[in-house]
């Protein structure tokens, strides 16, 4: 016999054997597909081996590997169909009216709030840049929110239009409350700086975070209560190119884009200079909030030698960058809690 | 401030495109809202920070372009020719209130013709949004819209006695204003008077009784400077502001009063005839002297990071308007300009060299030192509760901190002392500080069922604000939920948040919350404190909050949490032998605890204690008996040294059968 017809013979045995494991409907019409081609004393195989000796010794390793390979192969189609007809056994009837397309008993895994998750991400990107939380009141004395922060008793900031002051503190055992002293909602994150720097040395690198309060009307882009984020660095040597070069970084992490920063001069009581902070975004530049070198008189409140030491703050809006990140198009939906909402964050 | 692109040519040569001059001026401190154009002309809307009332006036924004294009500025000069009378002969100021108004000018032209104003002048009050009135009113507000300055003009005839007295008001008086309308008057407010009523509201608005008109024959020319906080506290008080009050509450030019009125002055000589009296009638201290200040070359690099040469810091400030007094290599000295009052010290001048030097030559990539920095404690503490909770199935909610009375008032299970309130409501009613997070997040179930929304599963972080008498109040980071589902699996979501931080020594006891059913209710302590509560509303609560469905809420103080909190769980080594478990079924009497049960049972288990498991209560009164229920529950053993024996499994089985005995008159329920 050549190797040609004994090739064809094999592949010809193996695709009979293969449809027939394939086709048996029932253990007993496998067995007798097995005998018939696999059987150990008459089965095709077998008559096959035979072949092999026919075939002429310079072809015979060929024709040797190629039916060793098909014997592998039709054993394991023979397995597949034991397999297969095992389930099909056990299961019966349920086996052909599977569904495998219903979905699985899924636990509902809850959502948490944008504003937690931005929270997060902007203190995990700080973190790696050296800032460490820090955590201050909410209601807040009139030197944290504004005498150490460089805002005198005169300035309009501090009108009562613009601010939540608190109603005077109740009497205790009948007795007015000696120097009571006005408190109020806090209207920024910066309390927490002067709180730091009342009881740190530098060099410090803090993030504080959290909810504020201004008398704004509610709408798409104001709620009287929102959350900021600042960052305060005081050490020696500290510049606005500094600064710059934080943003920058901070901004680059957060985006994930090589960004640049651009400052435009700005006013606040605590900083001088003072900017307006801005990113470059597509084609243009977007407001990422406010920024400066912490004023001396600022260092000077905390008991700092603004000669010695000098730092840089900056701040942000959370609702505006969550907002924006998400596409929220109204800051007014963080606050009103419908599961709906809360569970596009998840 | 809207700016006029033809009144600003009057100062500096423009000749660069509009886009390309707010770009400037934007890096430089003004933003740029909009330009509209205005019957051929251009109405630049620029944004002025308070710190800068210098630029409240055409000539303010000017020099700021004339630095920025290093131009010259032209200033016009305001020398009116004056008649021989003297003003202090045709009329008299007084001051009585020179803390309201600690300074007064006035000078008087007369036999001037009334009428409308030319149309050049016209053009640009209605470029920047005024309505011309007559040529005298308009030139007021021309001069004002130049330099910044206010100015009223008096019909003099109509000034009774012909003199002028600045006073405080008299309680219940009146004035009619310019617009028409009455305004009462108090003692805190500023007036200018005649010798029988006040005809102004003193920097913030002129009165009807001697406004300009046709037959306006002697006009008085006002110029003064008045105190900020008064100002903006009258124009508060009677909801009137002005671009006058706008002014004065940001500070005017002190030394530019008297050019002001000069230039004032001139152009109604110019444009409505008269004679001016010779000379002013100057009341108060003139402003004190200006003080040097002193800049250290060495200290722009220290602040900005940058070199800025020499050279170039002396011109920018010249051109600012800054006289150097003083130079050295190492320092100069420079007198501000009197329209700069926010130049007081050396870094409002680094300040300035910045913003006009440029910001944008500032380097983005300088090399920051690194720093180390830590996750707080309680951030991860609470990240842990967060997870806790999400895997629970609960969303989380962030509401507001102030609430309504009625919310507040609900429940308050962490102080006795009422809420403190804010003087205003923060949003709709809500002016008491929360006590509770609680019935807030009902309130965000409440809504959520009118939207019928499925699974309103809530909690949220955040803190509630206990009162300390005149102290701060202390402010206390709490756990809040409320969900619709069982009391037990809300609970167990609140134990699963202790299990996450390894807290020990929490007990649970009766919650005695008026809000809570009694029999679906359990709070947490830890010592004596309470570090927690759990509940199903009582039927009259969940009407009360107008909810719909059962609704089981919790609340858990997160100090404790965080302060115990085993955060670096340590290692202990494990027994290398199997586990044997034994079922323990015993009648007690209702009153017995199961956590007794269970520390008895502990105790017997010795060192094989490996847990106790609670499994089940059965209540039977026929099989038990009345007062009495079976507890099902499951102990696990294990050796460090060898396989427990299933005869010393139940050596230990009966030894807990019998000390319940013991302690609680525990039989073991017969099978």
């Amino acid at each position: 016999m050549s190797l040609e017809s004994f090739i064809a013979a094999l592949d010809a045995f193996s695709r009979e054997a293969a449809a027939a494991f394939a086709s048996a409907e029932n253990e007993e019409s496998l067995e007798a597909a097995r005998v018939k081609y696999l059987g150990a004393r008459s089965g095709q195989l077998k008559d096959l081996q035979k072949g092999l000796g026919q075939i002429a010794p310079a072809d015979r390793p060929a024709a040797g590997k190629r039916f060793n390979e098909l014997k592998v192969g039709i054993e394991e189609a023979l397995r597949q169909a034991t397999a297969r007809l095992k389930q099909g056994s056990a299961a019966g009837p349920r086996a052909q009216h599977f569904d495998p397309t219903i979905p699985g008993t899924r636990r509902r895994i809850g959502c948490l709030h944008p504003l937690t998750q931005t929270i997060a991400e902007l203190k995990d990107i700080m973190g790696r840049l050296g800032f460490t939380a820090a955590d201050g009141p909410e209601v807040e004395d009139e030197r944290h929110n504004f005498e150490a922060l460089n805002i005198p008793p005169e300035h309009p900031a501090r009108d009562a239009l613009d601010n939540f002051y608190l109603a005077a503190a109740e009497t205790t055992a009948g007795a007015a409350s000696p120097g009571a002293k006005a408190r109020l909602l806090r209207s920024q994150t910066s309390t927490v700086q002067i709180r730091v720097m009342e009881q740190t040395t530098p060099p410090i690198r803090i993030i504080s975070c959290g909810r504020v309060y201004r008398p704004d009307t509610a709408d798409a882009t104001h709620y009287p209560m929102f959350h900021q984020i600042e960052g305060l660095l005081i050490d020696r040597h500290v510049t606005m190119a500094d600064l710059k070069s934080v943003l920058r970084l901070f901004a680059r992490s957060f985006f994930a884009d090589d960004v640049h920063i651009r400052f435009r001069p700005s006013f606040f009581p605590f900083t001088e200079p003072s900017v307006e902070v801005d990113m470059s975004w597509r084609d243009g530049w977007i407001e990422m909030g406010g920024a400066g070198m912490v004023d001396p008189n600022v260092l000077q409140a905390v008991g700092y030698d603004p000669e010695e030491y000098s730092g840089f703050a900056f701040g942000l809006g959370i609702e505006r960058v969550c907002a924006r990140r998400h596409g929220v198009t109204d800051i007014r939906e963080f606050f009103k809690n419908d599961v709906r909402f809360l569970r596009q964050f998840g | 401030m809207l700016v006029s692109w033809n009144w600003l040519k009057e100062y500096v040569a423009l000749d660069m495109p509009v886009e390309q001059l707010t770009s400037r001026l934007m890096m430089a401190g003004l933003n740029h809202e909009s330009t509209r154009e205005v019957g051929g002309d251009l109405a630049i809307d620029l944004e002025v920070t308070s710190n800068r009332p210098d630029c409240l006036g055409h000539l303010g924004i000017a020099r700021e372009i004339a630095v920025l294009y290093d131009r010259t500025l032209t200033v016009p000069p305001a020398r009116p020719a004056q008649s021989p009378t003297p003003v202090g002969r045709l009329t008299r100021v007084r001051v009585d209130c020179p803390d309201l108004c600690p300074r007064y000018t006035a000078r008087l032209v007369r036999n001037i013709r009334v009428g409308p104003s030319p149309r050049w002048l016209a053009r640009r009050l209605e470029t920047i949004g005024l309505t011309p009135i007559n040529n005298v009113v308009d030139i007021s507000n021309y001069v004002l819209m130049e330099c910044g300055q206010p100015l009223h003009t008096f019909d003099f005839e109509r000034l009774a006695g012909g003199e002028i007295i600045v006073r405080r008001a008299a309680a219940g008086e009146t004035i009619e204003a310019i617009d028409h309308r009455v305004y009462p008057l108090g003692p805190q407010m500023c007036v200018i008077a005649d010798a029988e009523r006040p005809v102004a509201i003193g920097g913030v608005m002129g009165g009807a009784s001697t406004e300009i008109s046709p037959q306006t024959r002697h006009v008085l020319v006002e110029a003064a400077e008045f105190d900020p906080i008064s100002i903006r506290a009258t124009a508060r008080a009677l909801n009137l502001h002005s671009d006058s009050s706008y002014r004065f509450e940001r500070r005017i030019d002190s030394e530019g009063v008297d050019w002001a009125s000069r230039r004032c002055c001139e152009l109604i000589l110019e444009l409505c005839g008269g004679e001016l009296a010779e000379g002013v009638i100057d009341v108060g201290a003139p402003p004190p002297a200006r003080k040097p200040i002193a800049l250290r070359l060495r200290r722009v690099p220290q602040v900005l990071g940058i070199d800025v040469p020499a050279e170039a810091i002396v011109r920018i400030l010249s051109a600012l308007g800054c006289q150097v007094v003083e130079r050295s290599a190492e320092a100069i000295a420079v007198v501000a300009p009197s329209w700069r009052r926010d130049l007081t010290r050396e870094i409002d001048l680094i300040e300035e060299v910045a913003r006009i030097w440029g910001y944008e030559k500032i380097p983005e990539d300088a090399s920051v030192p690194m720093f180390p920095s830590h996750r707080t404690r309680e951030d991860r503490v609470l990240d842990k509760v967060r997870g806790v909770l999400t895997a629970s199935g609960f969303d989380e909610a962030v509401t507001l901190s102030v609430v309504e009375p009625a919310l507040s008032e609900a429940l308050s299970p962490w102080t006795d002392q009422p809420a403190l309130r804010s003087l205003t409501p923060v949003l709709r009613g809500a002016d008491h500080l929360r006590r509770s997070l609680v019935p807030s997040l009902l309130a965000a179930r409440r809504t959520n069922e009118s939207l019928a929304n499925e699974e309103i599963e809530l909690f949220e972080i955040a803190r509630v604000y206990l009162p300390q008498g005149a102290e701060l109040p202390r402010e206390e980071k709490m756990l809040g939920v409320v969900s619709g589902r069982g009391f037990a699996e809300v609970r167990g979501a609140v134990e699963a948040v202790f299990d996450s931080v390894r807290i020990a020594g929490i007990a649970a006891a009766e919650a005695a919350i008026d809000l809570l059913d009694p029999a679906e209710s359990c709070c947490w302590r830890r010592g004596d404190a309470l570090v927690g509560y759990a509940g199903r509303l009582s039927a009259e609560a969940q009407a009360r909050f107008d909810l719909r469905g059962p609704t089981v809420v919790a609340e858990l103080h997160l100090a404790p949490l965080v302060e115990a909190a085993q955060l670096v769980p340590q290692y202990a080594p494990l027994s290398n032998y199997p586990a044997v478990c034994r079922d323990i079924n015993l009648v007690v009497d209702e009153k017995v605890r199961w956590a007794e049960v269970a520390t008895v049972a502990a105790e017997q288990c010795g060192p094989f204690a490996e847990e106790v498991l609670y499994r089940d209560t059965y209540r039977d009164a026929q099989r038990l008996g009345p007062e009495k229920k079976s507890l099902l529950f499951s102990v696990v053993l294990r050796s460090r040294e060898a396989t427990l024996t299933n005869q010393q499994a139940d050596e230990i089985r009966q030894r807990i059968v019998e000390a319940c005995g013991r302690r609680f008159g525990a039989v073991l329920r017969a099978q």
